[in-house]
């Protein structure tokens, strides 16, 4: 990001953001609290929130839209912050780093940054869930049923994106219904790769989200098994980003279920 | 089943947001796009909204179906009539804990001791293995910091009327 022009720094005294299955499904002050104690980290900084995972952007979204929407959850949660010596106004915003990517860095500066393209191949999206609904509370996109930033952010990386029919469903991966219906969970997502494998050449699966990525990724171990389904790599977008600017496979893009090699090879030569 | 004549019609009035379900059309569209709709039993969000206007406080505390929710929203983007289905699946969790301490998750009780639910102070070997800085800066690293997150914690009735879980 550096090399972008986006300064990181990091917060100290960062908790979880609450994922939805912790407090938002136990308390609305003790959600609303974890809430503002990390949007209070940046906030006391000056700087706004980089985020990745879709589900820690949408609960910090939601959060801060919660504790906007209503000056009594506000005044009840600082009450609750002034025990730890803390205080929230909502001045830090959580931005999801494709966001970032595409309207602050934007394409022609990630063009310029690269030192080799994925020319040649072909990618499938999975676009993060958690980014596009409600709109209204996460969104960035012009559209949330028609989403273009990180397909137009894949492009920029010289790759060729090939649609499919379940482009636009949830992977499968969040929340509870993959632990409280594990096989009907999986079926789901393997309708997801089966569109992928039946109706596109695809070289490999795009994310941008944590759950996206992890479950896309370790599910085809469990649903292919033996059956000689053809094994679809899965990247997060950052990860083929930095690849294209030179960092090595080994530092960016090392840890999968799916083998990667037939497409990171390709940079272990440069 | 309950019969109608002993539900609890000011239900909904327990529910953050739940004022809102009057102006419920009962349309389903919150139900048609919903990925947990394909779970078994199924997620079914807008028979979820009914039983609440209807007040069957027993059928409710037992649905473990709510636990279901992908968390994704779409059921609000869709929603016609800003109801905001996915809040309410949360305020419908939350009032199945303040009614029955079995459903409190464990995982509340992970982020008081550790900030986290995820061991991430627990990854330092994978993160050198690629090149990244072994510690991070979470709120284990500052005991003290942590003592004060979770005094606050222990403020909220829920958690302090359960403190034995909490406090491990």
């Amino acid at each position: 990001m550096p090399r972008l022009g986006i300064d990181l720094v990091d917060l100290e005294g960062y908790v979880c953001c609450p994922a939805f299955g912790t407090f938002p499904s136990l308390d609305e002050d003790a959600h609303l609290a974890v809430s503002a104690w990390n949007l209070s980290l940046g906030e006391d900084k000056g700087v706004d929130l980089l985020v990745e995972c879709g589900s820690c952007y949408s609960s910090l979204r939601l959060g801060r839209a919660l504790l906007a929407r209503d000056e009594g959850r506000r005044e009840r949660v600082n009450v609750l912050l002034a025990k730890a010596g803390k205080h929230y106004e909502g001045k830090a915003k959580p931005r999801h780093i494709i966001d970032v990517l595409y309207h602050e860095v934007g394409v022609d500066r990630i063009r310029e940054s690269l030192e080799s393209t994925l020319a040649g191949t072909h990618a499938a999206l999975q676009h993060p869930c958690h980014t596009l609904y409600p709109s209204e509370v996460v969104g960035f996109e012009e559209s949330p049923a028609a989403p273009r930033v990180l397909g137009e952010l894949v492009r920029a990386l010289g790759a060729d994106v090939r649609e499919y029919s379940r482009e636009h469903h949830c992977c499968g991966g969040a929340g509870g219904f993959r632990h409280s219906s594990h096989a009907e969970a999986y079926r789901y997502t393997r309708k997801k790769l089966d569109a992928i494998r039946n109706e596109t050449d695809a070289d490999y699966i795009v994310v941008s989200c944590i759950t996206c990525l992890m479950h896309l990724d370790e599910a085809q171990k469990e649903l292919s098994g033996n059956n000689g389904d053809r094994p679809i790599p899965v990247f997060d977008y950052s990860q083929l980003l930095a690849l294209c600017m030179g960092f090595s496979p080994g530092e960016v893009a090392a840890i999968s279920t799916v083998s990667r090699d037939r497409v990171t090879e390709r940079f272990a030569a440069v | 089943m309950t019969a109608l004549s002993e539900a609890n019609l000011d239900l909904w009035r327990d529910l953050e947001g739940g004022d809102v379900l009057r102006i419920c059309l009962t349309c389903g569209s919150c139900v048609s796009d919903c990925p947990a709709s394909e779970a078994d039993p199924p997620l079914l969000i807008r028979t979820l909204l009914r039983m609440v206007e209807l007040g069957l406080e027993d059928n409710l505390l037992e649905e473990d179906t709510p636990w279901s929710c992908v968390t994704c929203s779409r059921c609000e983007e869709v929603c016609p009539m800003d109801v905001r289905p996915f809040e309410i699946c949360l305020a419908l969790r939350r009032w199945q804990c303040r009614n029955d301490s079995t459903r409190i998750p464990l995982s509340t009780t992970e982020i008081y001791q550790r900030g986290y639910t995820q061991p991430v102070d627990r990854v330092e070997e994978l993160r050198r293995s690629v090149g990244l800085s072994g510690k991070l800066p979470v709120i284990t690293a500052d005991p003290e910091l942590l003592a004060k997150f979770q005094a606050m914690l222990m403020e909220i009735d829920v958690i302090r009327d359960h403190d034995f879980m909490f406090k491990g």
